[in-house]
């Protein structure tokens, strides 16, 4: 098949076999869960079908390694889907299956929670794997509708509904931003294909000048928001408290990847050839990002606020890679968003472990924790340390190479902000620990014990946060082979 | 399995320090005979790298041979653009290294299973030694400086982790902490060699290092100061002066480590690091110099120290640190064989040594020589045993330690001013002297404590079996140094033919240096046993012949008063000016004041999250515009 | 024929005066439609570029099209969150919905 220019299309829907593995999961978990007390299921089937879906989603993605190809010239397989597909689906594993107690207690529409995690992983997957504009921005949609319905789902708490209500304003605001410039890009390079568009800006904008430039704003601060960079942050800290704690996990692991994977996608394909005039616009929000984050966070009290303020501050360092874009920050961005994901999961893992149990939220709740459970202060210790970049942990050498890579981009003073602010992040951390070590249990100072599920989901992320600490040269080998398709 | 493989030695006790340390409660017998199986399978394996290395063995240098490296990339980032490299090598000195260490590290570890017996953290015990022999093994394996520093760090927290296992005792925690400074102290100035070194060839390849070096491709000055850099760390890694204070004081570890980290395999890590570097040495006789009056001060002191030591366990640290001293002078003399030699041969007699006084100790719950006396016919096996080793350890002929100490007076005389000579032939002759005087205050004799003597029982099989074998060794060791033993080994010679650095030679005993050696300690001997065996107030005389000799050797010759007194004077008031500066301006000015301006930047940007959608898509708006401006600002 | 200019000025200002609907208005189903006004904006933009710059391939016009699909579909969401925040508080003025701040 032929589109009207004459380029052949391809319409292998094989291609596409893991999204709608997990889209026909998502809506069997609907199925099953509206007609739960006809086909007598019990209430476990929900999160067991989820995680069947998404586990064959993940071994069915593996079968396009160093595959070159693309559906329909909408979206490209190659090893930087890969990558992100496995990345996503093992998320939104990991997330269900540390989160199902949670579930049941908290959450009012389990069947929708459910289906609206599956749903986005698909947003997500294909934000990393769009090739069009077009599927780009549908991809994007799909993920924040998602997430705009998943933060409300929260049963008996005020605060979710508030929360999903800006949340879904102003990334209605934001949208409005991002596809304002999207046209622009359109108008002046007269495609929605990234490779054209890439084409038409390295040959020239002519007269179009200053539309390229305004839509470039627009852009990076539609981006902007959705990856919660200052100032279009806003949000994020009240969408973060708001939200049910997995969905909070999720949109600080799952969204913000998938943001900085069309960062990445786009400023190192479509609009490279533009570099001169956004790169200081990154430069500018990811100096800013990384200041407010680290800054207000060390003021927090409730630990989801906190996780809110750290994970800005993150979003800047990775921003911090597209400003430098190059091979070697490419695949040190995609090592550090690996690396951050493990080591948040962790953490949230742990917090949802410990709200299951104690029902706060409030740092100073966190007193004694050694003493009532000391493994997972453990797990929290490891995780915060990790974030706050301590060596033999994740964190460290993923930062260390981050920054590296950022100086060795000519941005020395980007880099060395970013281990200052990495210095004062250590600070908000440390608060937390010495919650837990420094001080008696108030009340209950009862030992207590993790369901099996979460002693799994905490121990595995741990795992993975110390064994990438000490040894990440295989998650590195994975990120270059997934960036060498970039640039191209 | 060959050589390639050989990182498997380390893997395995590594993981099974994992397994121990999570598991001994729920392990039957907490988990030793994990370690043990663990290093019966180290021990195999080390034979069938050995095996392998005498099929590519050509003879030459200490050379790579291409096909023993076994390399990963710890971390690479876009090829060159950043890259650790982790890698091991095999030559002659790391297959004496892994020998030694897998069966003494056995030997060991089947004793500790009788001496430990009922002991409070058993499992934990057992974990650390599998800890370390992981550590020690990588080190001794290890191809390049950030891999051997890893593993130098790792034995390390072991030492410290195990001198201080009884750290309820007071004094133990204070040994595990002098001995970890004290080596830290030589560290710094490995680290500073290391990084010295990279600066100059840009690599952290030992093997590409010591090319360098010979190529010329550095500077002389400059590589004379990182040869000496390298050798602090050395120095205090094998007790050499300035910094030998801490081993005496290791002795608070159970004897068991002692006779492992503290005579037979860590504390000759120093001496390890020197011989892999002997080609450079070579080139820089200067830093060669200092290595070898190092050694010899050291050695010397050290045996006169050993003199009138009254704790069992603290005579054998003495005479450890002086014979450490011995290889060095061997190394500064530019003689590998001799050096490796010896640590070969005294690896064996020491720890049986000191395995032996663990007997004792464990026999008697005495370890101060004047509250023993008459053992022999308690503890015949020990006793017969202890006499072994210290035979070995006098230097008498056919016993390990005749050859290689032999080997050791054979290169000084050849290869230093005789003056050199005279006071190491001396040193033998004193370490002949204060054997004597430990094994016959010990074992021969009336007891003096009657009540420790009538309840002194010889020790069970666990522990028998190893002083039996390491005692068989302490007698043969040595003569692999000899063509037709090493031939019937399957090697192309003796001990010479195998370690060397320019080129092989046979083993030869040379008439007048073995007999001078063989009389001096002979002599040394039979004085030693005139003097101290018969009634327990002869041995007092000692004091009284020359008080002021007698107290400068009791005090150690003032040095850890010394260094108490300069800690306690210069650093410590140093210390009083930089704590002030340290709280007032650093703390107090710069971090609490930084912390609070943080802070207070903090809060005030809290409150611009005002709850509001408005004021959200405010500052959206205000952004856009502000970056819209700036862009057209600019245009 | 009505130069390209004249709509990209209607899409500009339509874009604009949405914009200060969202920062004027306390109302949020207000706000709503404000952002409404902006996708409509973006959405002549793209049938505006289409039809002048790339009248061979629409892909422009194809792109409105979703917009306007995807801008009803938010409209759907957005009102059902509405309404439970109405439930909730009787009330729809954003400036009464800050109970999560700093």
């Amino acid at each position: 098949m032929r589109d009207i220019l004459g380029h052949s299309l391809n319409f292998q829907y094989e291609l596409l076999l893991p999204e709608i593995i997990i889209a026909i999961t998502a809506t069997l978990v609907v199925g099953a869960d509206a007609f739960r007390n006809e086909l007598r299921l019990g209430r476990r089937i929900l999160p067991w079908l989820s995680v069947i879906g998404l586990v064959a989603a993940l071994v069915v993605s593996l079968l396009w390694i160093d595959t070159q190809r693309n559906f329909a010239r909408l979206i490209t397989i190659d090893n930087y889907t890969t990558f992100f597909r496995v990345l996503f689906t093992a998320t939104a594993i990991v997330v269900i299956v540390g989160s199902h107690e949670y579930v049941e207690r908290h959450i009012g529409h389990i069947g929708e929670f459910y289906a609206l995690i599956l749903l986005s992983t698909v947003g997500a997957i294909y934000m990393a794997a769009a090739r069009d504009l077009l599927t780009a921005y549908v991809a994007i949609e799909v993920l924040s509708f998602s997430l705009y319905v998943a933060v409300s789902l929260a049963r008996n708490d005020p605060r979710s509904g508030e929360a999903a209500l800006k949340y879904t304003l102003l990334g209605g605001v934001a949208s409005a931003m991002l596809l304002y410039g999207l046209s622009l890009l359109y108008g002046v390079a007269g495609s929605t294909q990234y490779t054209e568009i890439s084409g038409a800006l390295a040959a020239g904008t002519g007269g179009m000048t200053l539309p390229l430039i305004l839509g470039l704003v627009l852009i990076v601060a539609g981006l902007g928001f959705k990856a919660s960079a200052v100032p279009f942050h806003m949000y994020t800290p009240d969408a973060y408290e708001g939200a049910p704690l997995p969905i909070t996990a999720y949109i600080s692991a799952t969204s913000k990847a998938a943001v900085l994977a069309l960062f990445l996608r786009w400023f190192s394909g479509p609009l490279l050839p533009a570099l001169p005039d956004w790169q200081w616009m990154v430069a500018l929000i990811a100096v800013l990002t990384m200041g407010l984050g680290n800054l207000v966070a060390l003021q927090q009290r409730n630990i989801k606020r906190l996780l809110a303020y750290s994970s800005i501050g993150q979003v800047g360092y990775m921003l911090m890679a597209i400003t430098t874009v190059s091979v070697v920050s490419a695949s040190a961005l995609l090592l550090h968003i690996g690396g951050y994901l493990v080591t948040n999961l962790a953490v949230f893992m742990a917090v949802i472990a410990f709200y299951n149990r104690t029902g706060t939220e409030e740092i100073s709740g966190f007193r004694g924790l050694a003493q009532t459970n000391p493994y997972l202060a453990l797990v929290i210790t490891a995780g915060m340390f990790s974030l706050g970049g301590m060596p033999l942990l994740a964190g460290f050498l993923t930062k260390f190479i981050l920054f590296t890579a950022a100086a060795d981009g000519g941005f020395l003073w980007l880099a060395t902000f970013a281990v200052i602010m990495s210095t004062v992040s250590l600070y908000y951390y440390l608060q937390v620990i010495k919650q837990m070590y420094l001080y008696q249990p108030d009340g209950d100072a009862r030992r207590w014990r993790l369901s099996p599920t979460g002693y799994l989901t905490t121990a595995v992320l741990l795992a993975g946060t110390v064994v990438l600490g000490v040894y990440a040269t295989p998650l590195y080998t994975l990120a270059d082979r997934a960036t060498r398709v970039l640039f191209v | 399995m060959g050589m390639e493989q050989v990182w498997l030695l380390p893997a395995i006790p590594a993981g099974i320090f994992v397994v121990i340390a999570l598991f001994s409660r729920i392990l039957p017998r907490g988990g030793d005979w994990l370690a043990i199986l663990g290093l019966i399978t180290v021990t195999v394996l080390g034979v069938l790298v050995l095996i392998d290395f005498q099929g590519s063995f050509t003879g030459g240098h200490f050379d790579a041979h291409g096909n023993n490296v076994f390399a990963f990339d710890w971390i690479r980032v876009a090829d060159d653009f950043f890259a650790i490299e982790f890698s091991t090598f095999v030559d002659a000195i790391a297959v004496t290294m892994i020998v030694v260490v897998s069966i003494v590290a056995l030997m060991v570890m089947v004793y500790s299973v009788g001496y430990m017996h009922g002991e409070a953290r058993y499992g934990w015990y057992f974990a650390l030694l599998s800890f370390f022999t992981a550590a020690m093994l990588t080190l001794v394996v290890s191809g390049n400086m950030i891999l051997l520093y890893l593993a130098w760090e790792g034995v390390g927290l072991a030492s410290y982790l195990l001198i201080g296992f009884y750290w309820e005792r007071r004094t133990a925690a204070e040994a595990a902490k002098k001995a970890f400074i004290t080596t830290r102290i030589g560290d710094v100035g490995l680290l500073i060699g290391i990084i010295l070194l990279w600066r100059a060839t840009g690599s952290f390849d030992i093997q590409t290092i010591i090319e360098a070096a010979r190529a010329g491709a550095i500077g002389e000055t400059y590589l004379t100061v990182s040869m000496i850099l390298l050798f602090a760390g050395a120095a205090g890694k094998s007790a050499q002066f300035p910094l030998h204070v801490w081993l005496p004081d290791a002795m608070e570890g159970p004897t068991p480590v002692s006779a492992l980290i503290h005579a037979a395999t860590m504390v000759v890590a120093g001496v390890y690091l020197v011989a892999r570097f002997s080609p450079v040495y070579a080139e820089v006789l200067i830093a060669r110099d200092v290595v070898l009056y190092i050694g010899l001060l050291t050695a010397l002191m050290a045996a006169t120290m050993g003199l009138v030591e009254s704790d069992i366990k603290r005579v054998l640290a003495y005479s450890t640190v002086s014979q450490l001293g011995f290889m060095f002078v061997a190394l500064g003399v530019g003689s590998v064989t001799a050096a490796m030699f010896h640590l070969f041969t005294h690896a064996f007699f020491k720890s049986l040594l000191f395995l032996g006084s663990g007997s004792v100790i464990h026999a008697t719950e005495q370890q101060t020589v004047e509250q023993l006396g008459g053992l022999r016919r308690k503890l015949p096996l020990t006793a017969t045993t202890f006499t072994i080793g210290s035979l070995a350890l006098a230097g008498v002929p056919i016993f390990a330690g005749f050859f290689s100490k032999d080997e050791i007076l054979l290169e000084t005389l050849k290869g230093a001013p005789l003056a050199a000579y005279v006071a190491l032939a001396f040193t033998a002759a004193l370490t002949a002297l204060y054997t004597t005087r430990l094994v016959v205050l010990t074992f021969f004799g009336e007891p003096r404590n009657r009540h420790a003597h009538e309840h002194a029982h010889e020790a069970p099989t666990s522990m028998a079996g190893p002083l039996v074998l390491l005692a068989a060794l302490a007698t043969v060791a040595g003569f692999v140094a000899l063509d037709g033993v090493g031939k019937a080994l399957g090697f192309a010679g003796g001990f010479g033919e195998l370690v060397f650095l320019e080129e092989g030679h046979h083993f030869k005993l040379d008439p007048a240096v073995a007999f001078g050696a063989t009389a001096a300690s002979l002599v040394a001997i039979a004085l030693g046993w005139a003097y101290w065996s018969g009634a327990a107030e002869r041995a007092a005389r000692a004091r009284r012949w020359a008080p002021e000799l007698h107290a400068l050797l009791v005090n150690r010759y003032y040095l850890d008063n010394l260094y108490q007194a300069a800690i306690d004077r210069v650093v410590l008031g140093l210390a009083r000016v930089v704590a002030w500066f340290d709280k007032r301006i650093i703390n107090e000015t710069g971090v609490d004041g930084g912390a609070q301006t943080i802070g207070y930047f903090g809060l005030r940007l809290k409150f611009l999250q005002t709850g509001r959608i408005p004021n959200y898509a405010l500052a959206m708006a205000v952004g856009l515009a502000a970056i819209a401006l700036l862009a057209f600002g600019t245009q | 024929m009505i130069p390209m200019e004249n709509f990209l000025l209607l899409s500009a200002v339509l874009f604009a005066i949405g914009f200060y609907g969202v920062l004027a208005r306390r109302s949020a189903i207000l706000i709503l439609i404000s952002v409404e006004l902006m996708l409509a904006g973006v959405a002549i933009n793209f049938v505006t570029f289409a039809t002048y710059l790339d009248s061979q391939a629409f892909s422009g016009a194809i792109f409105a099209l979703f917009v306007i699909t995807v801008a009803a579909a938010e409209v759907g969401l957005a009102l059902g969150i509405v309404l439970r925040i109405f439930r909730e508080r009787q009330t729809a003025n954003v400036d009464e919905v800050d109970t999560l701040k700093w």
